[in-house]
């Protein structure tokens, strides 16, 4: 009778933000994406802005992600992940480590 | 020197009869009532132990391997290897503490929650309607909130907050559950052999009354108040009213939601709709006339149709401001009066006002933002909430800003004081 900490939202009444949503990339033999299906089309990838990666939690259900900052022909500016573990690739509306800590900062200070 | 504390010896009339309703370590009796092999077994409660939270409840088993209320889980399982962890169910646990609440409102007017599965309630009076003596009442009010619940429930009566709530805690712990009833006027002389841990003080003064070698509330109470007061200062002197028997702690029961209700028969059956917004209308006049809705508005209106054929049929209507316009009212239920099509016709019509809250004002503020300001937010966001029965707008809450996973950092938590 242990929680899964990875849930969906509910437990407290919290809904979680930033939800990773399965997405179709095609990418190159290396590991970067080049091109997404976006609204029923795929688009290329016309720039990586930013890349990182995140291991952690290998004690137990280990996470391990690429990610790319990407932006779309058409300008639309996407953050991807590759699961590595799961071999699967997620969008997810987070903008990055460091401007997600930037946002913090001006959270807290009003 | 003695100095006599200037309250009078009895500040309660005889007849006062609170009691306190308890069951230990709620949230993991309603584990191990709904899984009995929790019994016996450590129990910790808050999530799993690789949680970056805290333990919000444990059994008697984990707290003797150390854990705490506000440890760690993660100090938890190191302290108790063997706990059972559970995730704490909030929602569960207030649902069955307002079903024990319910069941308290059969026996008593004035109910007042303290916390899941513990409140106090007065009782005074409420034997003698019953045709019984105080105790039998007791015991079978302890009966049946322990068999509806299945919980281990702890119950006293006594003159005062202080002492039945005291009573329900010490005396009937330890595997002893029958209620308690501490007589009229002998609220000292029981108080006397409990220790001092049971003053509703904080740790650190129980500490300071043991290291002057004062153990039980019979010492405290033969203590000069003066000698108290100097040197404990306003705790010392609440140790010292309470020790000896003084508590005015008067219950404050909860408040339940006003509802105005109207009902009506009409003159013959009909399935047309101008008769039914007729007699809506007069329904509504006659329920916004009600004096309890003086200075009031309304939020919503439940209205029902009693059909010939013994069925029932009902429409609620949620307003976009609070009201009481009777033809604002009726302006939006005639809209849907007309497009019913009744399967038989209607014999009865009523109508019910609820979701009541203060009357106000819409005119331009000077100034964009304050108090009042909030005010009107809160309210729009009040009845949003209500139009839609569930939370509508939300803030956004770090929840693990440490953590390294984009999903885990941020959450949405419904908006609200």
């Amino acid at each position: 009778m242990v929680t899964d900490p990875r849930t969906a939202a509910g437990a407290r009444g919290l809904r979680t933000l930033n939800e990773p949503v399965p997405a179709a990339v095609e990418a190159s033999p290396e590991g970067s994406p080049r091109a997404m299906l976006w609204r029923g089309a795929y688009r290329r990838v016309t720039t990586i802005h930013d890349r990182w990666r995140i291991d952690d939690e290998w004690w137990r259900d280990e996470i391990s992600r690429r990610y790319f900052a990407v932006e779309l022909e058409g300008g639309r500016r996407v953050t991807l992940y590759h699961d590595l573990v799961a071999d699967a690739w997620y969008a997810q509306p987070y903008a990055g480590p460091e401007e997600s800590r930037q946002l913090t900062k001006k959270r807290r200070a009003g | 020197m003695d100095v006599s504390h200037p309250m009078p010896a009895t500040s309660h009339p005889p007849h006062t009869l609170v009691a306190c309703l308890a069951v230990p370590g709620f949230v993991v009796a309603l584990a191990r009532r709904d899984n009995p092999s929790l019994l016996r077994r450590p129990v910790v409660v808050g999530g799993s132990p690789e949680e970056h939270a805290r333990v919000t409840a444990c059994s008697r088993e984990a707290a003797e391997a150390g854990v705490t209320i506000g440890t760690t889980l993660r100090r938890a399982l190191a302290l108790c290897p063997k706990a059972v962890f559970l995730p704490l169910q909030e929602s569960y646990a207030a649902a069955e503490a307002t079903r024990i609440l319910d069941l308290l409102h059969l026996y008593s007017p004035a109910v007042e929650p303290i916390a899941p599965g513990h409140a106090h309630f007065d009782i005074r009076g409420l034997a003698k309607l019953a045709g019984m003596d105080d105790e039998t009442y007791l015991h079978d009010l302890h009966g049946s909130v322990a068999l509806s619940s299945g919980l281990p429930v702890q119950l006293a009566a006594a003159e005062t907050v202080f002492a039945a709530h005291a009573a329900a805690m010490t005396r009937t712990s330890g595997g002893e559950t029958r209620p308690v009833l501490v007589p009229p006027g002998q609220a000292r002389a029981f108080l006397s052999v409990l220790p001092v841990e049971a003053l509703p003080l904080s740790p650190e003064m129980h500490q300071r009354l043991r290291l002057f070698g004062v153990e039980t509330l019979g010492q405290v109470a033969a203590l000069p108040f003066a000698a108290l007061q100097a040197q404990f200062g306003h705790e010392g002197a609440r140790a010292w009213e309470l020790a000896t028997g003084h508590d005015d702690t008067a219950i404050v029961p909860v408040r339940d939601e006003l509802r105005i209700e109207a009902n009506v028969e009409l003159p013959a059956p009909t399935a047309s709709s101008e008769p039914l917004v007729a007699a809506t209308r007069g329904l509504l006049q006659r329920a916004l006339a009600e004096p309890a809705l003086r200075g009031q508005s309304v939020r919503r209106m439940d209205w029902r149709l009693g059909l010939e054929n013994g069925e029932q049929l009902s429409r609620r209507f949620v307003f976009r401001d609070p009201t009481t316009d009777a033809l604002r009212m009726l302006f939006l239920a005639r809209q849907r009066i007309e497009r019913l099509q009744l399967p038989a016709a209607a014999v009865e019509i009523g109508l019910t006002l609820s979701g009541l809250c203060s009357e106000y004002g819409h005119q331009s503020n000077l100034w964009p933002i304050g108090p009042r300001r909030q005010r009107e937010l809160q309210e729009a966001i009040d009845q949003l909430n209500t139009r839609e029965g569930a939370p509508q707008v939300f803030r956004i809450v770090e929840v693990q800003p440490w953590s390294r996973i984009p999903e885990r950092q941020l959450a949405l938590v419904a908006f609200g004081p």
